[in-house]
């Protein structure tokens, strides 16, 4: 049967050492064995990797951050979609997922499909409301405050000892292990992702990952558990491996059937030398690790383009134990004409 | 005490284990011993084929033979169970 042709525009395309899910994503999107994929690469800097690398992007187009306003950005997607007639848009980022759910019916109706979570599920994950999550879901957390002055820290010594983990809304988390470290976290997150700055107690043990699919509906489209085999300082996996957990397969199910989930996620938890299982964070969208899950044998891309059409998405069970994943770094060289085209026409 | 069903042994004494994602190399000393408990044998079968391999004396493989078991059960290798219980 021949491949059913499909345009995908997709965020995220910064494989930097804090990658971005984007360029995985499409490199599973394009081992779809139901689509002819033509990919439309969104950027927010004209130095994202993804907009240099050979056989990833069609075409490029440089959209407005969503700080600049939720209308602004759809606007521009809007135009993109006038001249290139996109049929899937994949977010990447939780910091634009909002403008994205937020307009995910202006999007379908001008013809932009879209899998996302509902805003209710989306916020109740938040980092500053986990602990509530954590209790109204049965699952174990690592005790939180949240900080919106550093008057608070005494407030929070009370509560834990030391270290404890400084966190931004979206991004950024710190160890700290006085009150100076963090003091100085504080300021450093705060000035960039806001208030609250959230303080985690400190839970010791391995850290561990599931990357996920809901079908918003309670089934688990796919699940795949993984364990960093190599952090880098900005505590992002440079390799890791597929693990054979049950209970973590348990957990996620569980939070997907009670939750209702839709749309790609991954599970952040730390399994305790007890064997307990603690969740730190819910990521609300695919991981930059996904293309382990699709050589492991869960094409999450692949599905949930099928998802976001409409389709009977059965789900996978199985996936290969042992895969590993090992990022690297490379150096494109780039003509200027490139460089030029994004800078000045905002696409390529 | 079996070795758990999550771990993989290869014949270059590569040991994987596919629940905690941790691996470990075994030189072929290491290699001969959990092959030899992943059989299921008592310590005394064990003692014997050792003996009968390497030049070494009752005591040492003894001592080393507790030391290794230790050490699979702290790295999840074989279930939790009081070593001086080896059947």
């Amino acid at each position: 049967m021949p491949k059913q042709k499909l345009t995908l525009a997709v965020t995220g395309l910064n494989n930097t050492d804090n990658p971005g899910p984007g360029v995985p994503v499409i490199r599973g999107a394009k081992e779809s064995e139901d689509f002819d994929i033509r990919v439309i690469g969104l950027v927010y800097e004209n130095l994202e990797p993804g907009i240099y690398m050979e056989g990833i992007c069609d075409r490029i187009f440089q959209i407005p951050y969503p700080s600049s306003g939720s209308d602004e950005l759809i606007e521009r997607i809007e135009q993109i979609h006038q001249q290139e007639k996109i049929d899937v848009l994949i977010p990447n980022f939780d910091a634009e997922l909002f403008s994205f759910m937020k307009n995910e019916q202006r999007l379908l109706d001008s013809g932009i499909h879209t899998f996302l979570p509902s805003l209710k599920q989306f916020q109740e994950r938040e980092k500053d409301q986990l602990a509530k999550y954590g209790e109204k879901y049965g699952v174990k957390v690592p005790g939180s405050i949240n900080l919106g002055s550093v008057g608070q820290i005494s407030e929070m010594e009370d509560k834990f000892d030391y270290p404890v983990m400084v966190k931004g809304q979206f991004y950024d988390a710190y160890e700290a292990n006085n009150e100076e470290q963090v003091k100085q976290t504080f300021h450093k997150i705060s000035a960039k992702w806001g208030f609250p700055v959230i303080v985690q107690e400190f839970v010791k043990g391995t850290e561990v990952n599931v990357i996920a699919l809901g079908d918003g509906k309670g089934n688990t489209i796919a699940a795949v558990p993984m364990r960093k085999q190599y952090i880098t300082d900005k505590g992002k996996a440079w390799g890791g491996i597929t693990l054979a957990d049950e209970k973590m397969m348990e957990l996620t199910r569980m939070l997907i059937q009670k939750t209702k989930w839709k749309g790609g996620m991954e599970l952040e938890l730390i399994k305790t030398f007890g064997g307990e299982y603690f969740l730190i964070e819910i990521n609300p969208r695919i991981p930059a690790w996904v293309y382990l899950a699709v050589g492991a044998g869960q094409n999450i891309p692949d599905a949930l383009i099928k998802l976001a059409l409409g389709w009977d998405v059965k789900p996978m069970t199985e996936y290969k134990i042992g895969k590993m994943f090992v990022r690297y770094s490379s150096d494109l060289i780039v003509d200027l004409e490139k460089f030029a085209a994004i800078s000045m026409n905002k696409e390529i | 005490m079996k070795i758990t069903e999550e771990i993989k042994i290869s014949d270059n004494g590569f040991v994987f284990n596919s629940k905690t994602g941790d691996s470990f190399n075994l030189n072929p000393f290491g290699l001969e011993l959990i092959k030899q408990i992943a059989e299921d044998k008592d310590f005394e079968s064990i003692r014997d084929v050792m003996l009968e391999k390497y030049d070494v004396d009752d005591l040492t493989i003894e001592k080393d033979f507790y030391e290794f078991y230790a050490l699979l059960k702290y790295h999840q290798i074989i279930a939790p169970g009081d070593p001086l219980d080896f059947k």
